[in-house]
């Protein structure tokens, strides 16, 4: 495998947090009303689970998320639309990941 | 012995559709001339059935049982699936299938030694089928489609050598096991580089991209293989830009042609290179 997934770990539970609210609209609704409830249901380590709940995306990638699931974790929280809640979602999303937001372009 | 009749590399990045409308004429221009090519071109080829390889992006499977290859066997494929709608902002779109074909296809590979999927059920799709097939309108050509979705982004996937090979066999596949005078369109849907969810999310490798286009034009596959290993691929973007890998089964399966592009656009917000590879196929090398 190459280096670039070393820190990759499969077996997190968060990946099956995202699938399912990638695939079910219902539980989508519960996360945005109630996300504890959700977060309950899965068996998160307790890093993993105060990553989500503090929007720490380093953390949670470095405890091994895919980040192409990262990315859809941070369109649930933050929007998925692509004009508006789609870009700020990557803006806060990579902002998180490098500790700062000079890279980010601006809001087209 | 089926006829392939038209070969194309092609993007598929959701804001290409999203936000199109917010990106710099230049770069409108260029999206709009290269999948106008691919339609004219894809349209003019006349083809009965379309085989589009794309990265799957975890949009159907879990990552404990990811495939490798996972063909769509149903008789109607439609999307975009319903969560990446306002993501993509694309119309809804449906294409007939081609049980028959996906299933000659999951067959003739086995007996290859190439493990595919095969599901009857109907498949989720993003942007990997549904920006392609809606910017080029290949639902409203009256061709069926087979999409064929692999994995380039859960490690260990497929690398260049994989799909190369893959592409030899499908090949093999089309004139042996397909009726005569089929007339096939194959399509690698992916890239450029990119890199989706990651730290770099608004880095584009303009270098790679302009010298991956350029080895794709040229047509020699050696030095595409020599140098497009997994690590220079994920250095370009990771997690997205091996989706590339697609258009090698599709190089592989025509032979050597030369290809034309339309333009580059590495506007950041598209948060993807852009550019499109059409081959020749009366240019392969015999």
């Amino acid at each position: 495998m190459d280096d670039a997934w070393k820190g990759f770990d499969p077996t997190l539970a968060s990946h099956d947090l995202v699938q399912d609210l990638k695939w079910n609209a219902e539980l989508r609704r519960l996360f945005e009303t109630d996300e504890a409830k959700v977060l309950d249901r899965y068996e998160l380590k307790p890093a993993e689970r105060k990553a989500i709940e503090e929007r720490d995306f380093r953390t949670l990638y470095d405890l091994g998320m895919h980040p192409y699931l990262g990315g859809q974790l941070s369109r649930f929280i933050w929007g998925n639309d692509a004009a508006k809640g789609a870009v700020e979602a990557s803006n806060r999303l990579v902002a998180s990941l490098q500790g700062h937001d000079r890279d980010i372009p601006e809001m087209p | 012995m089926a006829e392939i009749v038209f070969a194309a590399g092609v993007p598929h990045a959701p804001a290409y559709v999203g936000l199109f409308d917010k990106a710099p004429p230049e770069d409108q221009q260029v999206l709009t001339r290269s999948y106008r090519a691919v339609r004219e071109q894809l349209e003019a080829s006349r083809p009965d059935t379309v085989i589009v390889f794309a990265n799957d992006h975890l949009t159907n499977s879990r990552i404990r049982e990811y495939p490798d290859f996972l063909i769509g066997g149903g008789a109607r494929h439609a999307g975009p699936h319903e969560w990446f709608k306002p993501w993509i902002g694309c119309r809804d779109y449906a294409v007939r299938g081609n049980p028959e074909v996906a299933k000659a296809l999951f067959r003739g590979m086995t007996r290859r030694d190439v493990r595919m999927n095969l599901s009857a059920e109907p498949l989720n799709f993003d942007d990997n089928l549904s920006v392609p097939v809606t910017m080029t309108d290949m639902d409203r050509m009256g061709v069926c489609l087979v999409p064929v979705l692999q994995n380039c982004t859960v490690p260990p996937y497929p690398d260049g050598r994989r799909c190369y090979e893959i592409g030899l066999k499908l090949a093999e596949l089309l004139r042996e096991d397909l009726p005569e005078a089929m007339r096939v369109a194959l399509i690698g849907s992916g890239g450029l580089s990119h890199e989706p969810g990651g730290p770099g999310y608004f880095k584009i490798d303009e270098e790679f991209d302009r010298h991956f286009v350029d080895l794709c034009v040229r047509g020699r596959h050696a030095p595409l293989l020599a140098e497009m290993t997994p690590a220079r691929m994920e250095s370009a973007g990771r997690g997205g830009t091996p989706e590339l890998y697609a258009w090698f089964t599709v190089m592989a399966a025509i032979g050597e042609c030369a290809g034309t592009t339309y333009g580059y656009s590495c506007w950041p917000s598209f948060r993807c290179g852009f550019g499109t590879v059409i081959w020749d196929l009366t240019t392969r090398a015999h």
